[in-house]
């Protein structure tokens, strides 16, 4: 093999390329994404990082690739200590990486891509030079795109293959690829395994982020496990098995505690209670049939789901992010117009309406990203009060004047009962903390007294405490008779909370089932797109 | 063709706040003084004095009532013109169409003395043709924008210009005075603007024009419509989240942007002592360049209605002042300083957002340097290996 490796074939084959020590990432917010981690990078070698969402993937190979610096810790070469300050010069010593949003100019061609990414500023664009090696170096790859056409024109997985091409132009000895499979068709996906093999047999290492516990399998030397920031496993693929990987990915099972959720236990003591055991009886609310929805860039994101939340439960959807729950909540609360399927809410169909129609039917929407969805954050708190419910009868004076004591009196009472902290109704919503932003959201929705509450992410970013008050919230209003439709990345919550549960994974519910019929393996794999069959 | 909203909402960063963190109203009161030490300067190189010259701005423009008198005839149809700006802002958009809009309210304007009413309703009925005309005018860039995507932006432009020739066409072979064509149709004392202030340009219309601001603050803030414009605005996917239709906002903020620059039309034409007319020979010196002056108004009145019946006092106190300067001392400014000191303002205006700009470039900088360093470090190594 070594005659295949370039001139720095000087290593013996168990000398390592690169090695991160130590690394600790803590962003400016106080988030710590990454602790101590340590990872060793060997040539011939592809290594998947696995993890779910907020584990710490995208960081660790941001900082490999020179996108961020690390807060302690350093990377080293065998031959010293080595800094990127930016992805250029991490490119210069031989990584690359493909991120998941492709920096492509649309109306580019991929020649002109290519040549953009390598020339130094105010150098000249060498085009028919660039195109002749692009050109060699597809016969050499087998990585076919057409050169001449807009990128923009081209198929998702060509894009992909012309971000790769980018990268492989430069000669890289580590490529890192972020999720790269997740916008692929199945063929599409082989031909960058079959490319993948083909640059580890030539002696460049890769790094593959994913969370699909197949493929990670199928092409895979080592795998590193990545929960919380914390490297929980580095096994060799050929040892690991689905369950050792799921287990890894979504945490222990401690002894003796069937559904043991370190969260659930010590903060939701009435989601445990008695409440779950009991057969919900309420009334159907919402149904939804076989519903089909495209994604913001065309493709299938919601692939047909069917299911229905009652009142008096909560229904959860769990599943790594971006397999497609924000489209289907989107589509069922007017933001999004689905392919085909129906959804009614007490028999009255809801797709395609306006907002304003499918509230009026009694539906509460908790949006997952608060401040792009459910605030308008230069406006004050009382003016983020009334958003959606501002043509409230009570709040309609004549003329079509808004009345501003009644808003008012309404924001107090918001304020009292969901403990929102806040100079007054007239501070701006972005003065807010991000835990009383998310109580003003909750309350201005359950305000509504609605029928069905589809929440949304509801404590994403949120201390522990401001957390717990939300959930306890939704648990009340479950208890109260009405429907819940919760959707979390967070595993541990939609365990704690859910009487039923759905995994989504690439926009189809792998099961739906109660929550303690399934222990956190057979989670992990789900998630990870391996089904219960497979599994037993 | 998808990432035009996020393009436009960067051009409309900053209008509604402010970037140094300063009072909006500090903000701009900074920036006018920015722009005339700019002018001082302009005016020093080239040889006047710009002390005096200011000071002859000054009193020709606040200095007695009849200095006030006309700098509030000047500033009346600003405030309607920058009403019409800010109101499309504060909604999400951009209009630049005030000119063509105001343009066909004043041409509906004159149309009232084509047949003859009682005194205060031929009066009315000349400002509802006005607002009719600028709202149509307005109108149609915006149900552009809302059923095919046309840029506002790109279509208000191109409407000022066939506004503006359609006047002109108006004024020189319709709506002509067959006695003296270079102007159209006197409007009659009926339908006329009473003077407020004998011996200057000051009318009535000035009640209109302030009466509309305070209509249009309380539509804003106290409306559920207003409600809904501004949320719209500020965030368009909370506000579709909201249930709140954003093609409607759309559509009411520019027939409420068109009605007010049509009515400021009408303050021309209706309340322009001595001529009340408008000439289409020399090509509109009367209107020519409210539109957008309007648009320099709303900047510095920072898209408020009560800032910008200020900041109109302002510029209409620069544009009656600007006269005296030019007749002042022995060694005259010409009037066209007042117009470089009026951009140098709204310049100003957008130097906070150069400010924020400094650390990039800072940071740009350090990069540079470093990658210099560090190749002059690799090349003496290898020298020496």
């Amino acid at each position: 093999m070594n005659e295949n490796a370039g001139p720095e074939a000087r290593r013996d084959a168990d000398s390592y390329f690169l090695r991160a020590e130590g690394i600790t990432k803590i962003y400016s917010d106080g988030t710590v994404a990454l602790k101590k981690a340590t990872l060793e990078i060997h040539p011939h070698e592809i290594i998947g990082l696995l993890g779910e969402n907020g584990a710490g993937k995208t960081t660790l190979t941001k900082i490999l690739s020179g996108l961020l610096p690390p807060t302690r810790g350093r990377v080293v070469s065998p031959r010293g200590p080595v800094r990127f300050a930016s992805p250029r010069e991490a490119l210069d010593f031989g990584i690359g990486m493909v991120h998941q949003h492709f920096a492509l100019v649309g109306t580019f061609t991929a020649t002109e891509n290519v040549a953009l990414s390598h020339e130094k500023p105010f150098s000249l664009i060498r085009l028919a030079k660039t195109r002749e090696r692009l050109e060699a170096l597809m016969e050499e790859s087998g990585l076919r795109v057409p050169l001449d056409v807009p990128v923009e024109k081209l198929a998702v997985g060509e894009q992909q293959r012309v971000e790769i091409l980018k990268v492989l132009f430069r000669d890289v000895r580590l490529l890192i690829l972020d999720e790269p499979t997740s916008v692929l068709t199945p063929l599409e996906v082989d031909e960058l395994f079959a490319l993948l093999r083909k640059l580890k047999e030539k002696g460049t290492s890769v790094i593959l982020i994913t969370h699909k516990l197949k493929e990670v399998q199928s092409i895979t030397d080592r795998i590193v496990v990545l929960r919380h920031g914390e490297m929980v496993g580095d096994v060799r693929t050929a040892e690991a098995t689905t369950e050792r990987l799921a287990q890894l990915m979504v945490g222990k099972t401690l002894e003796g505690e069937p559904t043991a959720f370190e969260l659930s236990a010590e903060q939701l003591p009435r989601a445990l209670s008695a409440s779950r055991k009991k057969e919900f009886s309420g009334e159907g609310i919402l149904h939804v049939i076989d519903l089909v929805a495209r994604g913001n860039t065309r493709e299938i994101a919601v692939n047909g789901v069917t299911f229905d939340v009652h009142g008096g439960e909560i229904f959860g959807i769990a599943g790594v992010e971006g397999n497609g729950q924000s489209e289907l909540v989107e589509c069922l609360t007017g933001l999004r117009v689905p392919v085909s399927g129906t959804a009614t809410i007490r028999g009255t169909n809801i797709l395609g309406k306006d907002p304003r129609q499918i509230y009026r039917l009694g539906v509460a929407h908790v949006p997952e990203d608060r401040w792009r969805l459910g605030l308008v954050l230069p406006f004050t708190l009382a003016e983020n009060a009334i958003l959606g419910v501002h043509r409230w009868e009570e709040f309609q004076g004549p003329f079509g004047i808004l009345r501003r004591g009644k808003v008012n009196q309404h924001v107090r009472k918001l304020m009292d009962r969901f403990d929102i902290q806040a100079t007054g109704p007239n501070a701006p919503a972005k003065s807010l903390s991000g835990g009383n932003q998310q109580k003003l959201i909750v309350g201005r929705e359950l305000a509504k007294d609605p029928a069905i509450v589809v929440a949304s992410q509801p404590t994403r970013g949120l201390d522990i405490g401001a957390a717990k008050y939300i959930r306890d919230l939704l648990i009340e209003m479950r208890d109260n008779g009405r429907a819940i439709l919760l959707v979390s990345a967070d595993l541990d919550e939609v365990l704690a909370l859910a009487d039923r549960l759905a995994i989504m994974y690439e926009g189809r519910f792998m099961t739906s089932c109660r929550p303690d019929t399934l222990n956190r393996e057979q989670i992990g794999m789900l998630m990870g797109g391996v089904a219960c069959k497979e599994v037993a | 063709m998808t990432e035009n909203p996020a393009r436009e909402s960067r051009l409309l960063r900053g209008v509604h706040r402010t970037v140094t963190g300063l009072h909006p109203a500090l903000e701009s009161i900074v920036a006018a003084i920015v722009g005339l030490l700019i002018g001082a300067v302009l005016m020093y190189i080239w040889g006047f004095d710009p002390w005096k010259a200011y000071w002859a701005l000054l009193r020709g423009a606040y200095g007695g009532s009849y200095e006030w008198a006309s700098s509030l005839a000047r500033a009346t149809p600003l405030i309607l013109t920058a009403l019409t700006f800010s109101i499309c802002v504060r909604a999400g958009m951009f209009n630049i169409g005030a000119e063509g809009q105001m343009m066909m309210g004043a041409m509906a304007a004159v149309c009232v003395a084509l047949f003859a009413a009682p005194t205060v309703l031929h009066l009315i009925i000349g400002l509802v043709f006005a607002a009719v005309a600028g709202a149509l005018w307005s109108v149609v860039p915006a149900i552009l924008k809302v059923s095919r995507g046309v840029s506002e932006v790109i279509s208000t432009i191109m409407f000022n210009w066939i506004g503006r020739w359609l006047a002109l066409y108006l004024a020189i072979y319709v709506i002509v005075d067959r006695m003296r064509p270079e102007k159209t149709l006197t409007v009659p004392v009926t339908a006329r603007f009473p003077i407020l202030v004998r011996g200057t340009d000051l009318s009535a219309s000035i009640f209109l024009a302030v009466g509309v601001a305070l209509v249009m603050y309380f539509l804003l803030w106290h409306t559920t419509m207003g409600y809904e414009v501004r949320a719209a605005g500020l965030n368009p996917t909370a506000a579709r989240y909201g249930g709140i239709r954003s093609k409607r906002t759309m559509i009411i903020s520019f027939l409420l942007g068109g009605i007010t620059a049509g009515l400021a039309g009408a303050t021309i034409a209706m309340g322009l002592p001595p001529s009340y007319a408008i000439f289409g020979g020399g090509a509109f010196p009367e209107l020519t360049n409210l539109g957008f002056d309007g648009m320099a108004v709303a900047m510095v009145g920072r898209n408020h209605p009560i800032g910008i019946l200020v900041a109109a006092l302002f510029f209409g106190g620069l544009n009656a002042g600007g006269r005296v300067m030019q007749f002042y001392g022995s060694n005259p400014v010409p009037l066209e300083m007042i117009r470089v000191v009026m951009g140098a303002i709204v310049l100003a205006m957008a130097i906070p957002e150069l400010i924020r700009l400094f650390p990039a470039i800072k940071n740009q900088g350090e990069r540079f340097f470093a990658v210099l360093r560090r190749r002059r470090e690799t090349r003496s190594k290898e020298g020496k290996a």
